[in-house]
């Protein structure tokens, strides 16, 4: 039996379980075509089968937003993945031989990398190599792999001066063998955790790329595109900037949520705590 | 949770792009009243690098130094007219090739020293010998410069060209002081209405009014340049008071900030940029011509100009902006038709690469482009590329692409399309023969002979034309004498002036 399900958790499940339900849906259906360029829908005022207006290339807003929850989600998968992949393995690594020579060369390299700024290596791959969406997403994950290198290697740690470890090296199993039964399922908690609040910096970060140019190429619909789309007109039609601003907040709040939530949800101590309580 | 708040409040820092941009505060900077202390300050987007433009390339330069501070013998005026300047008039002989200049005789530089025939000898010797600019080679025709008498300058021409007079208006044709060309990166030396005042690097340039100008004295007294590296940051600073006039605005979408009547004016006029869907002439597909004409059937231009740049600007149709003396409206040669673009292309689809500078403008058009293109099965995937290194080097350079859109800013650049390692990669020698011929011919000649290249590239539909990029301004109530028109190098001052 784990902890009891808060607020938070709730909370950041509905936003999510929005985020993904509008992308899974815009695979199937959008009410309109959302790179449809059409004059005389131009700044069209939501109503009458456009329940968010238009934008100036008399784009549908709602469709967007649909589709552009995909490219959030898709970034946000691809990075976190690209960061637990490389990134797990490696703290693991280097929590298991703690005074090794591995050990320090990993945790240096990765505090190499964590100090140079994800957007900073997005933007300059994105120069090199041409933005796109995939360039984002390798960029911002592989800036996100010292954050799941640190907590493996702090969770790997704990776990390693635990009795059941002990024992196992005692009894001669192999590292390869303990760090696949012993550490990874015990590590797991902490991980699903750094990897929903990994999510939503993603999800910024993507946005931000976007807005900046550097990220999902046009017309594909992202939130960060359409909120830099809106911004000339953002005196004159504040709702195009609205939406897409909402929906940036709303998914990253989500997550982050999520990743609270679960972190109570999941954690021992709290829920001892709890048990007394 | 501590993160959204950061994060959140950096979102915010990028969209407001902050009301930081104001700084120098304008209107009465001495006796108050008094009309000969005014001044005004104009905002612009790009910074010159230094004060040098025959050895610097950038528009920055003569943008803020032609004509306000350097004159030449000859300017543009607002309608793309060559009018006289430093020289009362010239005589051209009966063969064309000797041009004779009379001077006007009281014209001193700001330093002091007359302007003489000497001056224009020095001046027109030193483009040879000394500028390090690639359109230097316009003067390549000039054969020898000599003085007859102080207010008399007689140029010889290796053979009759047409474009020599119009690049004397240009940054070629100012008249520099032998004396005054020793720190021309900081101190520039001219005949003009206005001289350098102070220089802030990364802020502003100030010029003052020349007291002892030859002219008409200007109606200021002194003009901020204020520099911006944003085009929000200058909106702001106008809607804050900080600057008087935008020079050109960025994101036509973002005019409605200044609809109020009683606090702004807008002026809209043309310039030189021709925005132009490029084709690769020498590529599979677009080196098929009915898969260009294909393309600029496809292409609802009036639709395109609405969505992509809120409707201000011209449609045009080839490679000559209307304030050119051979001018046609050749936007009726491919009216919007998705049928018959269709039936060029055979209900064949294409797939092609449509690779564009992260510019605003090619950003918005292609969008547009792209989705009319799919009307008629031409697949376009979009790749904006960091401008100008990235684009320069594989569209420009390398030519790899099949379309893009580019704006071609250089004035009376048609001849672009006559050199077929140019990265539209045309090539028709038809072409080459009538530029060839306009350029020896007469003035009328010329003409006739430019309308029928244009008719020409547009027949041919060596690339899509798919809007004149309009020169929009910005200013205050009550400022009057604005350069409606940016044809020329300069932002024109010399007429400024501000109604209390």
């Amino acid at each position: 039996m784990r902890g009891r399900i808060n607020a938070g958790l709730v909370a950041g499940g509905v936003l999510v379980g929005l985020v993904v339900l509008a992308a899974v849906v815009s695979f199937f259906w959008t009410p309109h075509d959302p790179t449809l360029v059409d004059a005389a829908r131009k700044l069209r005022e939501p109503g009458g089968g456009y329940l968010l207006g238009a934008d100036k290339f008399g784009r549908d807003t709602f469709s967007q937003l649909m589709v552009g929850a995909r490219t959030t989600l898709y970034v946000g998968i691809v990075a976190v993945g690209i960061a637990a992949v490389l990134g797990t393995p490696l703290g693991m690594a280097a929590g298991m031989t703690p005074r090794g020579w591995l050990s320090e060369l990993i945790m240096r390299v990765n505090d190499l990398v964590f100090a140079f700024p994800a957007l900073l290596l997005a933007v300059m791959l994105g120069a090199v190599y041409g933005a796109g969406t995939l360039t984002a997403m390798i960029a911002i994950g592989v800036a996100t792999v010292p954050a799941f290198a640190r907590v493996a290697r702090a969770a790997t740690l704990q776990v390693m001066v635990t009795d059941y470890v002990l024992a196992a090296r005692a009894a001669g199993r192999g590292r390869a063998a303990i760090a696949v039964r012993h550490v990874l399922p015990n590590i797991g908690s902490v991980l699903i955790v750094q990897a929903s609040v990994s999510f939503a910096i993603a999800i910024l970060a993507e946005a931000a790329l976007s807005f900046l140019g550097f990220g999902t190429r046009p017309p594909t619909p992202s939130w960060g595109r359409m909120l830099q789309e809106s911004q000339e007109l953002l005196f004159s039609t504040p709702r195009l900037a609205l939406w897409p601003g909402l929906a940036i907040a709303l998914a990253v709040l989500g997550f982050n949520l999520l990743g609270d939530g679960l972190r109570d949800y999941l954690d021992p101590k709290l829920r001892r705590i709890r048990a007394e309580g | 949770m501590r993160r959204i708040g950061i994060w959140i409040a950096t979102g915010g820092l990028l969209l407001a792009t902050a009301a930081c941009g104001g700084g120098s505060s304008s209107g009465g900077g001495g006796d108050a009243g008094a009309p000969k202390s005014q001044t005004l300050s104009v905002g612009f987007v790009a910074e010159p690098a230094n004060l040098d433009f025959t050895s610097t390339e950038g528009a920055a330069i003569p943008q803020a130094l032609l004509v306000n501070v350097y004159e030449g013998l000859v300017k543009l005026d607002q309608d793309g007219k060559i009018v006289p300047l430093l020289a009362e008039k010239w005589e051209v002989s009966p063969d064309r090739k000797t041009y004779t200049f009379t001077l006007h005789d009281n014209v001193k530089f700001s330093s002091g020293a007359p302007f003489t025939a000497d001056d224009v000898v020095f001046s027109l010797d030193r483009v040879k010998a000394d500028w390090k600019l690639k359109i230097k080679s316009q003067l390549d025709v000039v054969d020898k410069v000599e003085k007859k008498d102080d207010t008399t300058a007689v140029v010889t021409l290796k053979k009759p060209s047409n474009g020599f007079l119009y690049s004397m208006a240009t940054r070629l044709g100012a008249m520099f002081s032998r004396t005054g060309v020793s720190d021309l990166a900081n101190k520039p030396v001219g005949t003009g209405p206005y001289t350098l005042a102070s220089w802030r690097r990364g802020d502003s340039i100030q010029l003052a009014a020349n007291p002892s100008y030859w002219g008409t004295k200007p109606a200021l007294s002194s003009i901020t340049l204020k520099y911006f590296k944003d085009a929000t940051a200058m909106n702001n600073a106008l809607l804050t008071g900080g600057i008087d006039v935008i020079s050109s605005v960025q994101a036509p979408e973002s005019l409605q900030q200044f609809a109020d009547p009683n606090r702004f004016q807008t002026v809209e006029g043309t310039t030189n940029g021709e925005v132009v869907l490029s084709m690769n002439n020498g590529r599979p597909p677009f080196n098929d011509k009915k898969a260009r004409q294909a393309v600029r059937y496809a292409i609802d231009h009036k639709a395109l100009l609405e969505t992509a740049w809120a409707g201000r600007g011209q449609l045009i149709g080839s490679m000559v902006p209307p304030t050119d003396p051979w001018y046609e409206d050749r936007t009726g040669d491919y009216p919007y038709d998705p049928a018959k673009a269709k039936e060029l292309l055979g209900g064949k689809t294409l797939n092609v690469k449509m690779r564009i500078p992260n510019l605003p403008y090619a950003v918005a058009s292609a969008q547009v482009v792209k989705s009319q293109l799919a009307q008629v099965g031409i697949n376009a995937d979009i790749e904006p590329l960091e401008f100008p290194a990235r684009w320069l080097d594989q569209v420009f350079t390398k030519g790899d692409y099949d379309l893009s859109i580019i704006n071609h800013v250089e004035p009376r650049d048609m001849g672009i399309f006559a050199d077929k390692s140019y990265y539209f990669r045309y090539d028709n020698p038809e072409f080459g023969k009538l530029l060839a011929s306009a350029d020896s011919g007469t003035e009328q000649e010329q003409t006739e002979d430019l309308k029928t290249a244009a008719k020409l590239l547009s027949d041919d539909a060596a690339a899509d034309w798919l809007f004149l990029f309009p020169n929009l301004i910005v200013a205050k109530k009550g400022v009057t004498g604005l350069p409606k028109n940016a044809i020329s190098e300069s932002f024109d001052f010399t007429a400024l002036a501000k109604q209390q």
